[in-house]
């Protein structure tokens, strides 16, 4: 009975930007992976998958366009899940994904709680590494956007900023580009997949929607919020269908396996490139 | 007639091994087909242009406040010979290779490598000749040199970057390895974004890695309890 009981979590909006993400990150790494790695025999055949080392950077143009579009388009959405007339508590509230002093305390106990020291922070609706998660993304694109576009057009750019800055901008795009890719690869997917509580794979981003019990162990502030606010019947929703759940379960993977093969092959040939 | 043939075919085996010497000669045949210090090697390469750019030459100005003279560091360097040693100041020469013994037929790698690292030469597979052209090599500060800065945005970078303009030109090619002393001191713009990012890769990772793995080394044991 209390099995299929769901609580929703991510709308479809949420879902989706998600959903297009992955799909981006990922040409977009293999693409950028297959330039930078060039020199190397592991770069040339990868730049081969697309074409050729001319084709591999007009699919990351393209695709980088469609990021920014995405990026501009998710903003907008930010600033409608804003409740103007409350901001205060619509900024700093349970439900907001800006870090308060609560992230830090609840980032203590849990070190404390690593050691057996103390019980778990008790976690509202997004916990910290959570939020950590979304700010590095959202920081990330448009540091990559800015220098991607400087190096995208050099000339038209270097009528704005001096010429040396390009060099500044090579450096940044590639730089920010690794931290980003070895943070998703790494601890994004641990999380995401390796986790006792959520192996093989957290089904929240895909599904939709989290068990209850689920909710009530590793969100507990988030379940006392929505039982005293009686929001329980309006979030409750099905379970994913079966067909559903095959699908999502072979993209996940699919795209936990690309990642870690850029990521292996990256490190492996690291030391033959540089960051400029 | 036999004999005939014989005699004829003397002056054959005579230039074949001539030619033979002439290819096994260490000084004509190791630079063939590659980018040597000879003066029609890539001469084309060196005329195709653009023909785009914004001014033709400019008053001398500070494009790169941040960014010190590169290529002053390499009159460090060991000189070649002693006449080459006499010349002090290399980088206002018309030929910067005056003096210098043992120049010809010798690829620049073998004595510029510091220079071979820059993303032209080792990802757009250009030739050096291609920005630097044809022999002699000027200085780069040389007044005519195509390299000087007044005009090398349309004379060399024009060639293949349509447009450009003297800011562009102040791209620095080759740039010093970017967490190294000599970028520190030269370009520290350069220096400091490549610490801050490397500092905030380190600090992202060794926090977070660690704080995953706990958290799942933790959490089995939760379980096991439970
Ligand atoms: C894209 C054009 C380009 C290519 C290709 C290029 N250079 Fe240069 N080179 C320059 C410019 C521009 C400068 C002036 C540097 C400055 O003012 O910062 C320079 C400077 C130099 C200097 C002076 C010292 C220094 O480091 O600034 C040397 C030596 C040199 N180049 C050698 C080479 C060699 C050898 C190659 C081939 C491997 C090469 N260059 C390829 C554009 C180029
Ligand atoms: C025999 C070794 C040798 C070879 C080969 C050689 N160079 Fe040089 N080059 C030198 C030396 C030595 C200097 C003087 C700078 C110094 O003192 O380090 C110099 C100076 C220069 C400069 C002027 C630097 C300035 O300060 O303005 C340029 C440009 C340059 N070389 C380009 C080239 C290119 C391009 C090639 C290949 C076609 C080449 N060199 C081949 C030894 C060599
Ligand atoms: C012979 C042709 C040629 C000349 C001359 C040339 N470049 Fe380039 N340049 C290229 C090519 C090709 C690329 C693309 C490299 C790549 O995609 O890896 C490039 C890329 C660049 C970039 C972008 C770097 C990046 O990582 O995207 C800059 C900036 C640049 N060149 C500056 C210059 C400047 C400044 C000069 C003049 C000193 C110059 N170039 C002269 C061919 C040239």
């Amino acid at each position: 009975m209390m099995q299929t009981l769901r609580i929703k979590r991510f709308n479809i909006l949420d879902r989706s930007f998600h959903f297009f993400l992955i799909l981006t990150f990922l040409t977009q790494t293999a693409t950028g992976f297959s330039r930078l790695f060039f020199p190397t025999v592991w770069g040339k055949n990868l730049t081969a998958v697309f074409g050729g080392y001319d084709t591999s950077i007009l699919i990351h143009k393209w695709v980088g366009i469609l990021m920014i579009f995405g990026f501009i388009f998710h903003t907008f959405y930010l600033l409608t899940r804003i409740d103007f007339h409350n901001l205060w508590a619509s900024l700093f509230g349970p439900d907001s994904l800006i870090p308060t002093i609560r992230d830090a305390k609840h980032l203590w106990q849990r070190i404390l709680w690593f050691f057996g020291i103390g019980s778990r922070p008790e976690i509202g609706r997004w916990a910290y590494w959570e939020k950590f998660d979304y700010w590095a993304v959202y920081w990330g694109m448009p540091l990559l956007a800015i220098t991607g576009v400087m190096l995208m057009y050099p000339v038209i750019a270097s009528r704005y900023v001096p010429g040396w800055t390009l060099n500044i901008a090579v450096l940044l795009h590639r730089a920010e580009a690794i931290l980003a890719v070895s943070y998703i690869f790494i601890v994004h997917f641990f999380v995401g997949h390796l986790r006792p509580s959520s192996f093989p794979m957290n089904e929240a981003m895909f599904a939709g929607s989290i068990p209850m019990e689920e909710l009530e162990e590793e969100k507990p502030v988030w379940f006392k919020q929505l039982k005293a606010e009686g929001k329980f019947e309006t979030v409750k929703v099905n379970p994913p269908s079966l067909l559903y759940k095959i699908i999502y379960f072979i993209f996940g993977y699919a795209a936990l396996g690309v990642g870690v093969y850029l990521l292996i092959n990256g490190i492996i040939n690291s030391r033959y490139i540089s960051l400029h | 007639m036999r004999n005939m043939i014989d005699i004829n075919r003397t002056p054959i085996w005579i230039i074949s091994f001539a030619l033979l010497a002439v290819l096994l000669d260490p000084a004509r045949s190791y630079g063939q087909g590659e980018e040597v210090t000879s003066y029609i090697n890539r001469y084309k390469q060196n005329e195709v242009s653009t023909g785009y750019y914004e001014e033709y030459e400019m008053r001398p100005a500070n494009e790169r406040p941040f960014v010190k003279n590169f290529h002053r560091i390499a009159r460090k360097s060991f000189p070649y010979s002693s006449t080459a040693a006499s010349i002090r100041n290399r980088s206002l020469l018309a030929d910067s290779h005056r003096g210098i013994k043992f120049y010809n037929n010798r690829r620049c790698e073998e004595c510029h490598i510091k220079e071979t690292k820059d993303i032209h030469t080792t990802r757009a597979n250009l030739t050096c000749r291609q920005c630097h052209g044809p022999e002699p090599i000027a200085s780069i500060d040389h007044y005519y040199s195509p390299l000087n800065p007044i005009r090398r945005h349309a004379y060399v970078c024009a060639k293949c970057h349509q447009g450009a303009g003297a800011s562009f030109a102040g791209y620095v090619i080759h740039e010093p390895p970017a967490g190294s002393s000599t970028a520190k001191a030269d370009f520290p713009a350069l220096y400091y974004s490549y610490w801050f990012m490397m500092a905030l890769l380190a600090g992202t990772l060794a926090f977070f890695i660690p704080h995953t793995i706990l958290t799942g080394v933790r959490e089995m044991f939760k379980r096991k309890k439970g």
